[in-house]
C-alpha cells in the first residue's frame, strides 16, 4: 500500500557561478538539489541569502509536492515514469510528462513538479496507481 | 466444466480446454476461411503461430482459439465466409484464382475511373479477419516500467534454464505469451519444464510474467510487454531470447486442407485434451520430437496407417500398431474436397496412396526468430534454444500454399518472379507474403528459400532453381510488433494530453466557464455570452486570466548583452521601468515567438512570451547564453507567477481603488511597468496594448491569485465588470490588428511578411537571424499578412476563417482570422496574400457571394489613444 | 531505456526527455551566403555526427553529443 499527499513545499532557487554552487553544495541546510551546473534548488526552509549569487529567491509558489509514502511507493512511481530511482538521493526527469525533481528517502518518494502541472500528475497517480494507493 | 456459445449452439468444455480443443471435440473441423480465396482451413499449428484458428470471441476479432482458455458464457463465432464460414458462397473466388492472380488488384479496374472505388469496396467486404466491435469501449491499460538486469523472453526449457543461470547476476524477468508448460503433451519435455518451473519459482531474483507478450526489441534496450490489463515497459541491461521454434510448414499440393496438422497440434489434442484428432492418420516424423508425437497418438488410440521417417531414426520408432513404415519418404500430395481424404507418400520415384483423415507433419524446426532479428549486432542480446537453431524449411519448389495468412501459393510467387519481382523483399511487398498475423513465423523461411533458389548465382551454378544444399537464405527485415496488437495497447500511456492549469482554475470552474485546451493549457473561453464580455472590455472594465504567459527573469553580468544579441530590436536604450515589444527570431530569420521585454534593473530584465512559445524561448535564451559564453542566468517564473489583465476604460479607476501606490499616467506610463501592491498582493503591473484599451497586466505570486481575482471582481461591481475569456479576446485583439502566432502566421514568416519590420533594427551589429534577414532583403517580399474587410458571405463571419482568397481562377491567399465587429459595424479579418506579377492585389473573391478588400490595420484605436491613456 | 542521449549534467537519459537542436553549427558565418549554408545545408552524415541536445525535462542545459546515425550510439 502507499499513501499520496499533496504539499506546498518551501523552495529557494539559487542562480550563481559554478564555484559558488559548488561551495553551497558542500554546506547544507535543507535538501540541496544542484539541478544544473549553475542552478541550485534548496527544498525545505532555507534562508534565501547566498553570498556571491546572481539571484537567490524564494520560489515556493512555482512548485508542488506529491508525496508517496509506504512500501508500495516505488511501485506507484513505476507507473508514472521510466526513471530508475536510487535507493536514496534524488533525480530529475520526466514524470507523467512533467519536468520533475524526485527525492527518495526510506519509505518516501517526493515528486516536485511545476505548480501548473500538479493537478495533472495527481490525476495520473490516482488513476494509474489506484490499486496500490490507500483509499 | 462449462459451456460457451458457438454460432448459436451451446458447446460444453472440459476444464483446461482451449476453445479450439472444445470446438474440435464438438466436431468443428472448418475453423476459418482463407483471406482471399475462401478455402476451408482447419486446426494446423496448435501453438498460436498460424492464422487458421482465428475466430471472433466476445466481439473481439482475430482471437487465437488454440491458445485461449475456454470460459463459461463466451460467445465464439468464425469470421470470413458469406453467408457463413461453413457454407461460404464466396469460395467461388478460389475457382477464379486464375483471373484473380496475386497482385491483380494493382492492375485491374483502373479504367473507367469509377470502377476502382467500387471494386475496392467489394474486395474489402469479401476478405478480412472479421469486423471490429463498435459497441466496446477501449479500456485504459495500466502502463508501468520495470528495470531489470536480464529479461528472458520465453518461458520454455531454454528460457527457464537461462533465467536460472542469470539469477546469479541480478534481477531477472521472464515473460511468456502463454502459461508455462501449457499445451505440451505429457512426456519428457513436459517433465523438464515442470522441474525448471519449480527451480525458478524458488529464486527471489526471478519474476515470471505469464500471458505477457513481448511486442518487439527496441533500441536502448527497451521491450514493451503487453498483457490483457497492462503494458509493461521493460528496461533490461541484457536480453535472452528463448522464443523457441514452430514446426516447419510443409509445402505441397493440398497442404492447407483441414485434416493436415503439425505434430504439436495433433499431439496436443490427443495428449493434453484427450481429443482424438482423427481416425486414420498418416504421420511424417523427421525429428525426435515427431517421434514423441507419434507415440502420443498411438497411446491415444489413433489408427496410424502409415509413418514416414528418415532411416536414421528408424531404431527409435515407437512400438505400436503402425500400418506401413516408409523410410526416407516424403509427402507428395494431400487430396480431398473440403477436407483430407488421402495422402500420397513418395520415396524416390515410387509413390503410394493412403486413405486417411489426418496427416501429421513434424518436418523440422522453424525458429521463432522475429524478435532476435530486430536486434543490432552490438546490442547485449543472446538467443538460446530452438530460437537459435538454423531454419530447416522443406523444399520450396513444390506447389502449395506458402503464406497461409495472405493466401499466397508457390505459383503466385513464381508468377510474381516472372513479372520482375526478383528478390525476397520485393516479393514480400508485392504478394504480401509474411505480412499477415503470423508475421512470417510459418512462411518466412520458405519465401527467402524461394528467392534464394532462383537467384542468378544459383541459376548460374546449376542452370535450374535449386532448393537443397544452399546457404541459409537471408530473411526479410523483422519489425515490431512481433505479434498482432490492438490499438488500445499501442495507445497506452502515449500522447497523453497534459493540461497545465493556472491557480484560478477552480475559480473559473465555479463560475461556470467553458474550459478548453489552448497552447497546452486548460483555459476559460467564455463564462456566458462572450459578446457581453467583449462589451465589458470595450465599454467598462474586465479582468482576464493570462497566467499562462511565459515569464522569465534574465539577470547577471552579461544579461544586457544576451538580450541585445537575442532580440532583433535595440534594447540597450530601454530604461528602468520601461517595456518594449520584441520578436524572437530563429536562425533562418523566421518569427518564432513574440513578447514584451521590461528593464527591471541595471542588468536585470523581465521577459513575457506567448503561452505556447515559452518553453522554446527559454531554451533559446539558454542556448545563446552558452554559445556566446555569456554570464547570464534565466529564471523561469511561468509557474511561480500568475497574471491577470485588467482592461477597459475604467481599468485605472478599478485598480486605483485597490492600491495606495501611484498608477497614474506619469507614474506608470505606456509603455512601462511598476511594482505595486494591489489588494495587498505584490504585483508587477505592466501596461499592455493587446486589446486596444487601457489595460494593466498584474503579475503576482501564483498562490495569491484567487484572492486578487476576487478583490478585482468585487471592486469591479461598481462598473458592472465581467471577466472575459479567449472567445472575447479573439475579437478584441483582431480589432486591434494583433496577430496570433500560429493562426495568422506561418513557420516561414519573416518580420517583413508580417509588416513588422519596425520591430527590427538592421543597424545593430549582430542579432540572431540577422544574416538571414540580410540575405532575404535582396529578394522581393513574396507574401504579406494584411487586414481585410468582408462584404457578403455567411451570417457567422467566423466561418470565413481558413477560406481562400481568389483572384480570377487562382487562389492567391487565405483568410486566417475573421469576425463581425459590433463596435466598427463591419466584418473584419486577417489573411495572407501572395504577390502576383510583383504587386499585391487588394480585392478578392472568397466563398461564393462574398468579397474581401485590403484595409489598413489596426481597425480600432488606430492612433493608440485608448491604450496609451 | 529507449535510445539514450548522454546529458552533460544528468548522464544518459531517454531521448524523449530532450529537444533536438540540430547539427552543431557555428553561431555565425562570415557572410550571408556562408550563413545560408550554415543554416540550411547540414552535413546529414551516415555515421557519427555532432549534435546539440537540450535536456528539456531535466536540467534544461544544452549538451553537444556525438551520435552515430546508423546505430544511435551516442557519447
Amino acid at each position: 500500500m502507499a499513501e499520496l499527499r499533496i504539499e506546498e513545499p518551501s523552495v529557494v532557487a539559487v542562480l550563481a557561478s559554478s564555484e559558488v554552487c559548488e561551495r553551497l553544495e558542500a554546506s547544507g541546510n535543507g535538501t540541496l538539489l544542484r539541478v544544473a551546473p549553475r542552478e541550485i534548488l534548496i527544498v525545505g526552509g532555507a534562508d534565501p541569502t547566498v553570498e556571491g549569487a546572481t539571484l537567490a529567491e524564494d520560489v515556493s509558489d512555482a512548485w508542488s509536492s506529491l508525496v508517496l509514502e509506504g512500501p508500495d511507493a516505488p511501485d506507484a512511481f513505476a507507473r508514472l515514469s521510466e526513471l530508475e530511482l536510487p535507493a536514496e538521493g534524488w533525480v530529475q526527469g520526466d514524470v507523467a510528462h512533467a519536468a520533475a525533481k524526485v527525492i527518495v528517502e526510506p519509505g518516501r518518494i517526493t515528486i516536485l513538479v511545476p505548480a501548473m502541472l500538479a493537478a495533472h500528475v495527481e490525476e495520473r497517480i490516482r488513476t494509474d496507481a489506484a490499486e496500490v494507493l490507500a483509499r | 466444466m462449462g459451456a460457451f456459445e458457438f454460432e448459436g449452439r451451446s458447446v460444453s468444455f472440459e476444464p483446461g480446454d482451449t476453445l479450439a480443443a472444445a470446438l474440435y471435440r464438438h466436431g468443428v473441423r472448418t475453423f476459418s476461411r482463407s483471406l482471399k480465396y475462401h478455402r476451408r482451413r482447419g486446426l494446423y499449428c496448435g501453438t498460436g503461430d498460424c492464422p487458421n484458428c482465428l475466430m471472433t470471441v466476445d466481439g473481439q476479432p482475430a482471437v487465437r482459439t488454440c491458445t485461449t482458455a475456454s470460459e463459461d458464457g463466451m460467445r465464439v463465432e468464425r469470421s470470413g465466409g458469406w453467408p457463413s464460414a461453413e457454407r461460404d458462397l464466396l469460395r467461388v473466388t478460389d475457382s477464379l484464382h486464375r483471373v484473380m492472380p496475386v497482385g491483380f488488384y494493382y492492375k485491374t479496374f483502373i479504367k473507367p475511373r469509377f470502377a476502382w472505388p467500387l471494386a475496392e469496396r467489394v474486395i474489402r467486404r469479401a476478405t478480412g479477419l472479421g469486423a471490429l466491435p463498435d459497441t466496446t469501449a477501449a479500456t485504459r491499460k495500466v502502463v508501468r516500467h520495470e528495470h531489470v538486469e536480464t529479461l528472458v523472453i520465453g518461458g520454455g526449457i531454454a528460457g527457464l534454464a537461462a533465467a536460472e543461470r542469470a539469477a546469479a547476476d541480478g534481477s531477472v524477468l521472464v515473460c511468456d505469451e502463454g502459461r508455462l508448460g501449457r499445451g505440451i503433451a505429457p512426456g519428457a519435455s513436459l517433465d523438464r519444464v515442470r522441474t525448471l518451473v519449480d527451480a525458478v519459482g524458488g529464486l527471489d531474483a526471478v519474476t515470471v510474467l505469464e500471458e505477457h507478450t513481448a511486442l518487439g526489441i527496441y533500441e536502448g534496450l527497451h521491450v514493451p510487454v503487453a498483457a490483457d490489463r497492462e503494458l509493461v515497459h521493460v528496461h533490461p541491461a541484457r536480453i535472452v531470447v528463448a522464443t523457441g521454434a514452430t514446426e516447419s510448414h510443409g509445402i505441397f499440393p493440398g497442404n492447407d486442407l483441414p485434416g493436415v496438422m503439425l505434430g504439436r497440434a495433433a499431439a496436443g489434442l490427443a495428449g493434453v485434451h484427450a481429443v482424438r484428432p482423427g481416425e486414420r492418420a498418416v504421420v511424417v516424423a523427421h525429428t525426435d520430437e515427431g517421434l514423441e508425437h507419434l507415440r502420443t497418438l498411438l497411446e491415444a488410440g489413433v489408427r496410424v496407417v502409415a509413418a514416414a521417417l528418415p532411416e536414421a531414426l528408424a531404431d527409435r520408432l515407437p512400438g505400436g500398431d503402425i500400418g506401413e513404415v516408409v523410410l526416407d519418404g516424403d509427402v507428395h500430395e494431400a487430396r480431398g474436397g473440403g477436407s483430407l481424404r488421402s495422402v500420397v507418400l513418395r520415396r524416390g520415384d515410387r509413390a503410394k496412396r493412403f486413405d486417411c483423415d489426418l496427416l501429421v507433419l513434424s518436418l523440422g524446426l522453424s525458429p521463432r526468430d522475429g524478435l532476435a532479428r530486430m536486434v543490432l549486432p552490438s546490442e547485449p542480446v543472446t538467443v538460446v534454444g530452438d530460437a537459435a537453431a538454423a531454419a530447416e524449411p522443406g523444399p520450396c519448389d513444390r506447389d502449395g500454399v506458402v503464406c497461409l495468412c495472405e493466401d499466397v501459393s508457390t505459383h503466385d510467387l513464381a508468377q510474381a518472379w516472372e513479372e520482375g519481382f526478383r528478390n525476397a523483399e520485393i516479393l514480400k511487398r508485392y504478394t504480401t507474403t509474411t505480412m499477415g498475423p503470423c508475421q512470417g513465423a510459418m512462411c518466412g523461411a520458405a519465401l527467402s528459400c524461394f528467392a534464394a533458389s532462383r537467384s542468378p548465382q544459383v541459376l548460374e551454378e546449376h542452370g535450374t532453381p535449386r532448393t537443397t544444399a544452399r546457404p541459409p537464405a537471408p530473411r526479410t527485415t523483422a519489425r515490431p510488433p512481433a505479434r498482432p496488437t490492438t490499438l488500445e495497447t499501442l495507445a497506452a500511456g502515449v500522447h497523453e494530453i497534459v493540461d497545465k492549469r493556472t491557480s484560478l482554475h477552480e475559480v473559473h470552474v465555479e463560475a461556470g466557464a467553458r474550459l478548453d485546451r489552448s497552447g497546452g493549457w486548460l483555459r476559460p473561453f467564455a463564462y456566458g455570452d462572450w459578446r457581453e464580455e467583449y462589451r465589458a472590455v470595450r465599454e467598462r472594465v474586465s479582468p482576464m486570466d493570462v497566467g499562462t504567459l511565459g515569464k522569465f527573469t534574465i539577470a547577471g553580468p552579461d544579461a544586457n548583452e544576451l538580450v541585445e544579441r537575442l532580440f532583433p530590436c535595440r534594447t540597450a536604450d530601454l530604461g528602468r521601468g520601461r517595456t518594449r515589444y520584441v520578436l524572437v527570431l530563429d536562425e533562418a530569420g523566421y518569427v518564432m515567438d513574440d513578447g514584451l521585454l521590461a528593464r527591471v534593473g541595471d542588468d536585470e530584465w523581465y521577459l513575457t512570451t506567448t503561452s505556447g512559445g515559452a518553453g522554446r524561448t527559454d531554451a533559446r535564451l539558454r542556448q545563446f547564453a552558452d554559445r556566446l559564453e555569456l554570464d547570464a542566468h534565466v529564471l523561469d517564473r511561468t509557474a511561480q507567477w500568475g497574471a491577470i489583465n485588467v482592461a477597459g476604460p475604467h481599468a485605472r479607476d478599478l485598480i486605483a481603488g485597490l492600491t495606495d501606490d501611484p498608477i497614474d499616467a506619469d507614474a506608470l506610463p505606456y509603455p512601462g511597468f511598476a511594482d505595486v501592491s494591489v489588494a495587498g498582493v505584490p504585483c508587477r503591473a505592466i501596461r499592455t496594448g493587446f486589446v486596444g484599451e487601457l489595460a494593466f497586466e498584474l503579475h503576482h505570486p501564483r498562490r495569491r491569485g484567487p484572492d486578487l481575482w476576487a478583490s478585482i471582481l468585487d471592486a469591479g461591481r461598481a462598473w458592472d465588470a465581467l471577466p472575459h475569456g479567449l472567445d472575447a479576446l479573439e475579437l478584441l485583439r483582431l480589432e486591434k490588428g494583433h496577430v496570433y502566432l500560429g493562426q495568422d502566421t506561418m513557420p516561414d514568416d519573416t518580420p517583413a511578411k508580417l509588416g513588422m519590420s519596425w520591430a527590427v533594427d538592421m543597424s545593430k551589429p549582430w542579432f540572431v537571424g540577422k544574416r538571414a534577414l540580410e540575405r532575404m532583403q535582396a529578394l522581393p517580399v513574396s507574401r504579406r499578412l494584411v487586414g481585410l474587410e468582408f462584404a457578403g458571405g455567411p451570417d457567422r463571419v467566423a466561418e470565413l476563417r481558413g477560406e481562400p482568397l481568389v483572384l480570377g481562377d487562382a487562389v492567391v491567399g487565405r483568410i486566417t482570422s475573421a469576425e463581425r465587429s459590433p463596435t466598427l459595424g463591419a466584418s473584419i479579418g486577417l489573411g495572407w496574400v501572395r504577390a502576383a506579377d510583383g504587386a499585391f492585389p487588394d480585392r478578392f473573391e472568397t466563398v461564393p457571394g462574398a468579397t474581401a478588400s485590403v484595409v489598413p490595420t489596426p481597425f480600432y484605436d488606430a492612433d493608440g489613444g485608448r491604450m496609451r491613456g | 531505456m529507449s535510445v539514450a542521449i548522454p546529458c552533460g549534467w544528468c548522464g544518459p537519459r531517454p531521448f524523449t526527455e530532450f529537444a533536438f537542436g540540430g547539427e552543431w553549427r557555428e553561431v555565425d558565418a562570415l557572410d550571408a551566403d556562408a550563413d545560408f549554408e550554415r543554416v540550411y545545408l547540414p552535413d546529414n552524415a551516415e555515421g557519427v555526427q555532432r549534435e546539440q541536445w537540450f535536456h528539456a525535462m531535466g536540467c534544461r542545459t544544452w549538451t553537444t553529443v556525438e551520435r552515430d546515425t546508423r546505430t544511435n550510439e551516442a557519447s
